[in-house]
């Protein structure tokens, strides 16, 4: 197994909110309460849930575009919650991101060749004459016409600017690359195309990735293991195979049988999970879930349940799954 | 009371369609130069049924959609024909067409939160279709409009009578969208992506009850979407519609068991499936769709056809029968061609 990249241990993000008129303290939004995990090179961790579970605000912790609350950050061996901002710039280097919104992420104002130059310009990389050589390259790479870098985002298609986005992570050549739902703007026809550039490019590359992304079909095909999130909190983490063959947690059982399935013949006893996702500022005692949960008993509203490994490498939050030690 | 059932025109004849779409075309006006961004698509949908329409951005599904409640803006110039119980929708008089929209054919946005009124409360805006289109009274129409909200399945139904839509989630939001297309007990119901802006376990919720409202007031659907799991999950028929026009035409089983066009096999082969082993690479279809003002001359597939050939450059390819109700738009499905 190859080395531990990134490691981190009981990360949260408080938003504060403050309330009313008065303008004085109220409680905090938990984006992100308590998530503890370790990434390995080379692998995809894909992090599914649904609008709200905290899994954006996860995957902005990790590069510290958000500063979260509290926890430990170890990237490569360093914690990098605790290093300063020139520090933290360089090791930015290795680390990257890809936003969803191929649209609103591009500056409309640069030339593809100023935003995809730009990276290495902050990072003192190369002479002019290299830049421009690896920019016509890394183009190449990610299936555009060099002879694009002259136009504005504007005259590319949602695909091709989702392609540009790539690029301008990958030119820096980074080690961990954070995927904040990079298809899930595009159309099923192209959805493929960059899913499977993005799979060349890490083999290519030997980059890690960190999946984000709601739709489950799509986090099954590219990763290796599979986090669960709901409310902020770990629900349940497995290898992609075993996770969809056996999910534990309930509200995973919930999710996947709420997919629909391109076949007709297929009509499954669907789970449909009654009400909406509770609020994050006010999440409910004991398990967040248990407001949802169609098997909640009363231990559920009074106790948090603890993360335990109930199989090998099989971990879940739930007090109903039998086995496995904390 | 009830308008449902079937349709008996001045001189005896039955009707089972709820609509039949005839060569309906859809130009806009870009830069002084008329551009189709539909051409040509007919269809029908029976009583009761549900037909769904799948495609990707651009492809004309929303145009075809908002073209047959006379939806669309003046820079469109629409022709064909929209005929909904023996009448042509696109020639009625604008005052015969209010009283339809909305109560005979109803519409539901993907987007819950702009398409409801954020000014007024959730009561008023349900109310307001009863209003206009029956005789109640308004307290007759606010206590069936609390009754249809609890028919959505909204619990607290009289305390989000008095809300705004802004104090609602997305999935209350659209169950109230819901529940204003249904107040009026339409024949045919237009839902515009109506789940796409939704998480999947509160999509599961909207879509069981669109099924389960439509199947109790036999109200007909025409569901349209670029999901493929939804449109297998919610319909008899489908079509697959591509930059503009219909290229397959069946029942879900002959889409999804036996597709005939190269656009159709392409989206299906091109979609990570759940039961697939995983690492199983994805086949996507090359290219980009063409925009409305670069539409190809021929097939307007052809440029992104792995099955391409000469004749599909020169020339558009018909509508074809592979079997009863079975179409394709493809040259290949041409008998005469010898396949």
């Amino acid at each position: 197994m190859s080395e531990v990249l990134l490691e981190i241990r009981d990360l949260k993000k408080h938003f504060p909110v403050r309330g009313g008129i008065s303008r004085i303290g109220g409680g905090a939004v938990r984006a992100v309460d308590g998530v503890s995990l370790e990434v390995r090179a080379g692998e995809t961790l894909g992090i599914v849930g649904e609008s709200g579970c905290g899994k954006s605000t996860l995957g902005r912790s990790i590069l510290r575009l958000i500063d979260p609350t509290s926890g430990v950050v170890n990237f490569s061996g360093r914690n990098i919650l605790k290093l300063n901002r020139s520090q933290m710039r360089a090791i930015r280097r290795e680390m990257q991101i890809v936003f969803q919104d191929p649209y609103a992420s591009l500056n409309p104002r640069y030339t593809i060749f100023q935003t995809l130059s730009e990276p290495l310009e902050v990072h003192g990389l190369f002479d002019a004459s290299e830049r421009k050589h690896r920019v016509y390259a890394i183009l190449e790479r990610v299936g555009l016409d060099p002879s694009y870098a002259s136009r504005y985002p504007h005259e590319f298609s949602g695909g091709q600017r989702q392609r540009i986005g790539i690029a301008r992570a990958l030119i820096l050549q980074p080690k961990l690359m954070v995927l904040d739902e990079p298809v899930a703007a595009l159309d099923v026809s192209v959805q493929s195309q960059v899913i499977n550039l993005l799979e060349d490019l890490q083999d290519e590359y030997q980059l890690t990735y960190i999946f984000i992304a709601h739709d489950l079909s799509v986090v099954k095909h590219i990763s290796d293991r599979v986090l669960v999130m709901y409310l902020g909190k770990m629900a349940e983490l497995a290898s992609a195979d075993e996770l969809f063959a056996n999910p534990l947690h309930p509200y995973t059982q919930a999710l996947l049988s709420a997919v629909p399935v391109p076949n007709p013949d297929v009509r499954r006893e669907r789970q449909i999970l009654q009400g909406d996702l509770p609020s994050p500022a006010n999440p409910p005692p004991g398990c967040v879930f248990h407001t949802r949960c169609p098997i909640a008993e009363d231990v559920c509203r009074r106790e948090i349940p603890e993360w335990r490994e109930v199989k090998p490498a099989h971990f879940t939050a739930c007090h109903l799954v039998k086995g496995g030690t904390p | 009371m009830h308008k449902r059932c079937q349709t008996t025109l001045p001189g005896g004849a039955v009707l089972s369609n709820v609509l039949e779409v005839d060569s309906l075309s859809v130009e806009f006006r870009i830069n002084g130069e008329y551009f189709h961004a539909v051409h040509d698509v007919s269809f029908h949908i029976e009583s009761g049924e549900t037909l769904g329409i799948v495609g990707e951005s651009g492809c004309g599904k929303s145009v075809t959609s908002l073209a047959l409640l006379r939806l669309l803006t003046k820079n469109a110039r629409v022709s064909g024909e929209v005929s909904y119980k023996g009448r042509n929708l696109l020639d009625l008089p604008d005052r015969e067409m209010r009283q339809i929209r909305g109560n005979e054919v109803s519409m539901i946005f993907q987007e819950p939160m702009t398409s409801l009124n954020p000014v007024y409360k959730i009561g008023a805006q349900i109310s307001e279709a009863l209003r206009l289109h029956t005789q109640t009274t308004p307290r007759r129409a606010w206590q069936q409009s609390m009754e249809m909200l609890r028919s959505v399945g909204i619990a607290r139904a009289e305390g989000v009578m008095g809300e705004y839509p802004h104090q609602l989630s997305g999935g209350m939001r659209q169950r109230v969208m819901i529940a204003m297309s249904m107040v009026c007990n339409p024949q045919l119901l237009i839902a515009d992506e109506p789940t796409t802006a939704l998480d999947v376990t509160i999509q599961a919720q909207i879509l069981d009850l669109m099924r389960k409202l439509s199947k109790d007031l036999g109200t007909s659907v025409l569901l349209i979407t670029h999901d493929l799991g939804v449109v297998a999950e919610m319909c008899d028929r489908v079509a697959v519609m591509y930059a503009g026009e219909i290229v397959e035409q069946g029942t879900a089983k002959d889409i999804f068991h036996n597709p005939q066009h190269p656009y159709t096999r392409g989206l299906l082969n091109a979609i990570p499936k759940l039961d697939a082993a995983s690492k199983e690479r994805l086949q996507p279809i090359e290219g980009n769709v063409p925009s409305l003002t670069r539409m190809p001359k021929g097939c307007h597939f052809a440029p992104r056809c792995p099955l391409v050939f000469e004749k599909c450059r020169a020339e558009a390819p018909g509508l074809f029968r592979v079997e009863p109700g079975h179409l394709s738009r493809c040259w290949l499905n041409d008998a005469q061609e010898g396949n």
